[in-house]
């Protein structure tokens, strides 16, 4: 049973989260948290725009009001007021919910781009407007505040801020979870296929399209508000584009159209910036990278990719396939090696500091070093050594796709069964 | 037509009903009154303004001028799903489905609407057991009980519009508009619809637009001709074909048959 293996992996993954950080480092400690967090809020970003299809561009408002709300209550409670820590969340949820009704009453009312466009002012608006308001959000510096202890846990270390933000985030995801199943999750989805048929129902598509949207900002909300506890502070950058954008790109490179899609990619994004962004500067221009040929290569993104071999399990011929992935990671790994390596040179050529040795070296070009070697600018091997990477790495990958496809093709299309819809063995099993 | 003015026995009554686009003038004062339980068409050439008639009944647009009443009472300037929930459901001339969601899906979504779940976020829908039934139940009478677990998106044309005819059902209106249900369709395909169709509208009031003058000979009580904006004629099936100056407008060729 494939659900039953899912809840298997579900309670393996849980177990690992549980019993493996104490073990771990400060640093692996609070990249945890922050991997939580993004999941967190890609799944409640996702029931908008993967399940509903409304594609909002302005989430951070109202993961930056979950975040500001929160830590007003963690002032409160700084002077003296009785709210028990664990339960700080509850502030981001309200203020998600109660923007999220309000922002979401207008911009439901238009759909696909209009709607997109709408969900971006309402961002602009917060980020341009709250640093004016020294009262409620601090200026440009912000607020901060410090947890609080309560029953006995004083809440001063990251292991124990992780342990809040894990229960959080698992109760979350288990209600979006459970939010699929139920009428109104039903209805979501039928709004995404086809809004105009719903109204013909007797469905009131507005009402609707708000109250997942106030949903999602509720939860997105839940988000900010573990981002405010963990982090003690906030400014207005919250409400910042790259946020709203963040999450879009997460959402569809794990993808938008499987439940746990955009949690794949928050992880692996969130994991990227932790260990990519000490190694280079450029880490932001890979990540950009990456989204462009999920997008081009995998549209159902690196969910869509698993989803299709995990379903494919038993039929696939695996035997005949290993030399054909192997050989294609091979290829990728050149090419990888190659733009990694040129995109580093071109880093260090052009940086400051290298402008400043070709002033000082009076006409010539000095050389540099890069990944531990010395390099020339002015010597062929320097640029002949990415070209032939390049040139071998897509001479292979480019060979290799027709036989990857040819072998798909010969087991029978996949598709006939991702097309059956999601509880069809369910239905035939009610119907006996 | 001095029947209109009677407010009673009327499932679906228009009066003096306009609409304009800017300047044009597509709906010239409609009259027409369907009788509760009748099966009524309505023909007319292409551009008469049938599926604009549709769309004015079902709230699509609202009307210039004039008024709409269901079962006595006027429904003008109500959104569609106000309509709906008073009585009235529509298909669409082209297959206007939920192509990504299960065939049982599809139908179960309006029954959830009937049964007042529309917002249900307290309980799963599995476990709703008589909306199921019910969907079941409708999903037998349009004969997919096979394909209820397929994605309505791989449905064969003539599946999809069967589909369509269960949706329509399954939001409990006791007046139904169907636009050109059997376009497209095999002649197989088109007695097999006619007959889906004759009894799922059993003990309901049927309008529908329709061209195959066959269909509307074995199937409609009553027929009204659209003209440009006008409703040339109102009769039975046979006083229609006789008509001249229906024949004249609209017929021609065709009465052949």
């Amino acid at each position: 049973m494939a659900s039953m293996r899912n809840l298997i992996l579900m309670a393996a993954v849980l177990a690992v989260l549980l019993i493996v950080p104490p073990f771990l480092g400060l640093g692996w400690q609070n990249a945890l948290v922050n991997i939580l967090i993004a999941s967190l809020f890609a799944l409640a970003f996702n029931l908008l725009s993967g399940q509903a299809g409304l594609l909002s561009f302005g989430h951070a408002a109202y993961f930056g009001m979950g975040a500001f709300a929160t830590l007003h209550l963690m002032l409160a409670v700084e002077d003296g007021l009785g709210f028990p820590t664990p339960l700080l969340p509850l502030a981001g949820a309200l203020a998600g919910l109660v923007v999220g009704l309000v922002a979401g009453y207008f911009s439901t009312m238009r759909s696909g781009v209009y709607f997109a466009l709408v969900t971006l002012a309402f961002a602009e608006l917060f980020h341009s407007l709250t640093p004016h308001l020294q009262g409620l959000f601090g200026g440009e510096s912000g607020i901060s505040s410090m947890r609080m202890p309560w029953q006995g846990i004083i809440f001063g270390s990251v292991l124990e801020v992780y342990y809040l933000t894990l229960g959080w985030v698992m109760l979350s995801i288990l209600v979006l979870w459970a939010y699929t199943r139920t009428p109104f999750g039903r209805l979501t989805l039928a709004i995404r296929d086809n809004e105009q048929r719903v109204r013909f129902l007797g469905y009131n598509a507005h009402t609707a399209k708000m109250v997942i949207f106030a949903i999602s900002a509720m939860f997105t909300g839940v988000a900010g508000a573990l981002q405010a506890i963990s982090n003690e502070t906030a400014n207005y950058a919250l409400f910042g584009s790259q946020i709203s954008a963040q999450v879009v790109l997460q959402t569809f490179v794990g993808g938008a159209t499987i439940f746990f899609g955009p949690v794949v990619g928050a992880v692996s994004f969130t994991l990227f910036a932790y260990l990519v962004s000490d190694l280079t500067r450029s880490w932001l221009f890979y990540q950009g990278l990456i989204f462009v040929l999920v997008m081009l290569y995998a549209p159902a993104g690196i969910g869509g990719v698993v989803q299709h071999h995990m379903r494919s399990l038993r039929r696939a011929d695996w035997t005949g396939l290993a030399k054909p992935y192997a050989l294609a990671a091979l290829g990728a790994l050149l090419v990888g090696s190659a733009v990694i390596y040129l995109t580093e040179t071109v880093a260090v050529l052009f940086g400051e500091e290298y402008s400043v040795n070709l002033r000082n070296a009076a006409g010539a070009y000095p050389g540099y070093h890069l990944f531990g070697l010395s390099w020339s600018p002015v010597s062929p091997l320097t640029w002949l050594v990415p070209l032939v990477l390049a040139g071998v790495g897509a001479v292979l990958l480019f060979k290799v796709r027709g036989t990857i496809a040819a072998k798909w093709e010969a087991m029978g299309r996949p598709e006939t069964e991702s097309t059956k819809a999601p509880d069809a063995a369910k239905l035939k099993g009610g119907a006996a | 037509m001095s029947t209109l003015h009677s407010q009673t026995g009327f499932a679906l009554q228009l009066t003096d009903v306009t609409k304009s686009f800017g300047e044009i003038s597509v709906m010239k004062g409609v009259n027409l009154a369907i009788k509760a339980g009748e099966r009524h068409a309505v023909i007319g050439p292409n551009g008469a303004g049938k599926s604009t008639l549709f769309n004015l009944i079902s709230g699509m647009f609202p009307v210039t001028s004039g008024d709409i009443a269901l079962n006595g009472r006027s429904i003008v300037g109500l959104p569609p799903y106000q309509i709906n929930r008073s009585g009235l459901a529509r298909s669409f001339q082209i297959t206007n489905i939920f192509p990504r969601l299960s065939v049982f899906e599809n139908l179960r979504i309006g029954v959830l609407a009937r049964h007042n779940v529309r917002f249900g976020l307290f309980q799963p829908v599995s476990r709703m057991r008589r909306i199921n039934d019910e969907a079941r139940a409708i999903l037998a009478e349009v004969g997919l009980d096979a394909r209820a677990a397929d994605m309505a998106g791989d449905l064969t044309y003539s599946e999809q519009r069967a589909l369509e005819i269960g949706m329509t059902l399954t939001t409990g209106a006791d007046v139904i508009l169907l636009d050109e249900p059997t376009a497209g369709m095999s002649r197989e395909e088109t007695a097999q619809a006619v007959e889906l169709i004759r009894s799922v509208t059993e003990g309901k009031t049927l309008l529908m637009v329709e061209h195959d003058m066959s269909v509307v000979f074995s199937l409609c009580d009553r027929v009204s001709v659209l003209v440009y904006g006008n409703i040339l004629a109102t009769d039975t099936p046979k006083a229609i074909s006789e008509n001249r100056e229906v024949q004249e407008a609209y017929l021609g060729e065709e009465t052949a048959s």
